[in-house]
Parts: structure tokens; C-alpha cells; sequence
């Protein structure tokens, strides 16, 4: 007789979704944590967008993003409202994604170079990025978040969801 | 009975979905709320309503001073007058610097400017003016001639504290920007001071 169990598909899956979980809240606590301590830099650089000459609301932006994304970072670890953490922050991920694109093919233009070879500070926490690194990185975390929205690991959460069945 | 089924499925999903979305509806609330109150009690939070980066007016046209027009000498408009490196390292070595007259004024931030700045010169990180205040306004009032610099290059920091001198009363005609900024005066090779002003620490290079 021997003690050894075959290993179920569902709990590898259950395992990797935690893990999954922790990375990206780690990932959002420092990036949030990076802008936050330095939020004067994160709105220089948030400048550079154009999103607005509404100075009030590009200070809105910065002052309130790095926290945010600490917040969610915090809901991740302690596995509060997972599912809905999941979803804000793959809308950020997308919205940052095409931003950060469109000032790349910008910059492209206007230095002629190839489109991979542009690099600069996107003001997403990890200083300056060749932007394809940069862009993968994002949709890497995106797919992770997605992840999270449609898996069903519960597995060490506080709260996995706010609206019990 | 199959049609049931499908419909039970079809409606326990739609219910899923709903309840993720009010869930991250809450989490965007409560985050907002979370986010808002952090700011506020953050030492280092942003002030929301304002404005970090004054435009100038005329910042197309400012004024450059040229090599055969004297700082001492300067224009009358609103906008804002330029220095380049020679003139900068004239003025440092002007006389007028020990009286007081010419002050050289930092427009980085601590850490920088504790890591080298022109000797003598004044820190004055322009996106936290309230706190540099108190020790840069009577010296640019004693001044004749206030020379603003950050790093150089594109930095527009020097830009930014001369506005905000000038927006708090200090005269146009007083303000230079030396547009080369730390970058130049270390290339060449003026001596920096590292530590807090007059702390007597000089070297070439900056840390």
C-alpha cells in the first residue's frame, strides 16, 4: 500500500490561480507603490500624454492611480472581491495599453525609428522600457487578470466574492 | 426539460456576470474613496487643484540674452530671460554673488540638490514651493540678479520656479533661467557643493 495520490488536474489549476493572484498583487502594490512615493514624477510623466490641459484633472489622475492600484493590489493578496478586482484592473491594463501604444507610435514618427526600438518612461512604475517589452509585460498581466475573472481558485481568500450566493 | 436546463444556465450566468460587475463597481467606489483619503493624508500627496506646470506667457518668444548684452541690463517684458553657460559662470564669479546680490536658486529636488548643486545656490524644488519659501523669498528680494536652474536639457523645473517667483512678486527683470543647468555648469567643470547650502563641501563632480 503506498500513500502516493495522482495529482488532480483541478488543484494544480487551483495552485497556479493563487499564485497567479500574489504575482499580480505584488506586481500592483510595488508599481502603485513606486508612483506613490514619488507622485510629483509620476505626474511629469503623465504629462506627457496629452490626456488633458485640464491641470486638476491630470492632478486627479496621478495623485489617485498609484493608490488605486495599491488598493487593488491589497484586495488581491487578502483574496477580497477577487473577480471584481479582476475586472478594474484588467479596464486599467487595457486603457494603459493603448495610451502607452499610441505615444509609442508617436515617438516612432517623429524619431524614425523602428517601432520596437522606441523607448522611454511610461510613467508605469518601471522606468525607462523598449515600449515591446513594455506592451507584452501589460498584456501579460492583462491575460493574468483575466485569469483571475473567469477561475475559480477560492483557495486562501478572505472573501472571494462581495455578493454571496 | 433540455430547454429548461439551458435557460437555468443561460440566467445563472447573466446573474454571474451582474455580480461581477456591481462587485467592481464597489471596487472602483471604495477604491476612489480609499484612494482620495490616501493622497490627503500622504506627506508627498498632490495638491488636486494645483496647476504644476504654469504656462508661460510668450514661451514661444522668451528672451535669450545674447553674449554682448549685459544680465545686468535686462528686458522689460513678461517673459522670461535665459542664460547660457559662460554668462552663468560670469555671474558666479561676480562679485555681487557674495553681497547677495546674484543668487543662484535649485529648482530640483532634495536629493538631488543634495548630491551636488552650485555652491552658494538655494534649494527651491518648485513642486513643493510652500516649503522653500520662508528661506528663498528674502534672499530673492535682496538680489538684483536671480539665476534658476534645474538639470538642464529638457528639464523645465527652472522654467516652473521662476513662474512661481515671479507669480509670487519677485520682478520679471530679476529672473534667469540657465537653460544649460547643472549638466552644463558640471561639464564645465565648476565646482559643485554637495549637502545642505554653504555646507563647504566642494567638488567638481556631482554624486
Amino acid at each position: 500500500m503506498t500513500n502516493d495520490q495522482p495529482i488532480r488536474p483541478v488543484a494544480v489549476v487551483n495552485l497556479f490561480t493563487v499564485l497567479v493572484r500574489w504575482l499580480l498583487a505584488a506586481v500592483f502594490l510595488y508599481l502603485g507603490l513606486t508612483k506613490a512615493l514619488h507622485p510629483v514624477e509620476f505626474l511629469k510623466l503623465m504629462r506627457q500624454y496629452d490626456l488633458t490641459s485640464f491641470a486638476p484633472f491630470l492632478n486627479f489622475l496621478a495623485a489617485l492611480l498609484p493608490w488605486f492600484e495599491m488598493f487593488c493590489g491589497l484586495l488581491l493578496l487578502a483574496g477580497v472581491a477577487v473577480r471584481g478586482t479582476a475586472l478594474a484592473l484588467t479596464l486599467m491594463l487595457v486603457m494603459f495599453t493603448l495610451v502607452v501604444w499610441h505615444r509609442a507610435l508617436l515617438l516612432q514618427a517623429s524619431l524614425h525609428i523602428p517601432f520596437c526600438a522606441v523607448k522611454f518612461d511610461c510613467g508605469c512604475g518601471t522606468g525607462v522600457e523598449y515600449i515591446c517589452r513594455k506592451l507584452s509585460e501589460n498584456i501579460l498581466l492583462a491575460v493574468l487578470s483575466v485569469w483571475l475573472l473567469v477561475g475559480r481558485g477560492k483557495q486562501f481568500c478572505l472573501r472571494y466574492s462581495l455578493y454571496r450566493r | 426539460m433540455k430547454e429548461q436546463l439551458s435557460q437555468n444556465a443561460e440566467g445563472g450566468r447573466r446573474s454571474a456576470a451582474e455580480k461581477v460587475l456591481r462587485e467592481t463597481a464597489l471596487v472602483m467606489a471604495v477604491g476612489l474613496v480609499f484612494s482620495l483619503v490616501a493622497n490627503q493624508i500622504s506627506p508627498r500627496g498632490l495638491a488636486l487643484t494645483r496647476n504644476y506646470f504654469p504656462q508661460e506667457i510668450g514661451d514661444a518668444n522668451a528672451a535669450t540674452l545674447s553674449s554682448a548684452q549685459s544680465p545686468s541690463t535686462p528686458g522689460k517684458s513678461k517673459e522670461l530671460q535665459w542664460v547660457d553657460g559662460p554668462q552663468a559662470i560670469q555671474l558666479f564669479h561676480d562679485s555681487h554673488l557674495q553681497q547677495g546680490r546674484i543668487v543662484f536658486v535649485d529648482a530640483r529636488d532634495e536629493e538631488h540638490y543634495l548630491g551636488g548643486h552650485v555652491p552658494g545656490a538655494y534649494e527651491f524644488d518648485p513642486y513643493h514651493p510652500e516649503k522653500y519659501f520662508p528661506m528663498v523669498m528674502p534672499a530673492c528680494q535682496a538680489a538684483e540678479q536671480i539665476v534658476v536652474y534645474c538639470h538642464g536639457g529638457d528639464c523645465d523645473d527652472s522654467k516652473s520656479a521662476a513662474l512661481l517667483l515671479r507669480d509670487v512678486g519677485i520682478p520679471n527683470r530679476k529672473l534667469f533661467i540657465y537653460s544649460g543647468g547643472i549638466t552644463d555648469w558640471s561639464t564645465n567643470h565648476q565646482p559643485v557643493e554637495t549637502g545642505t547650502r554653504n555646507s563647504g563641501n566642494l567638488s567638481i563632480t556631482i554624486q
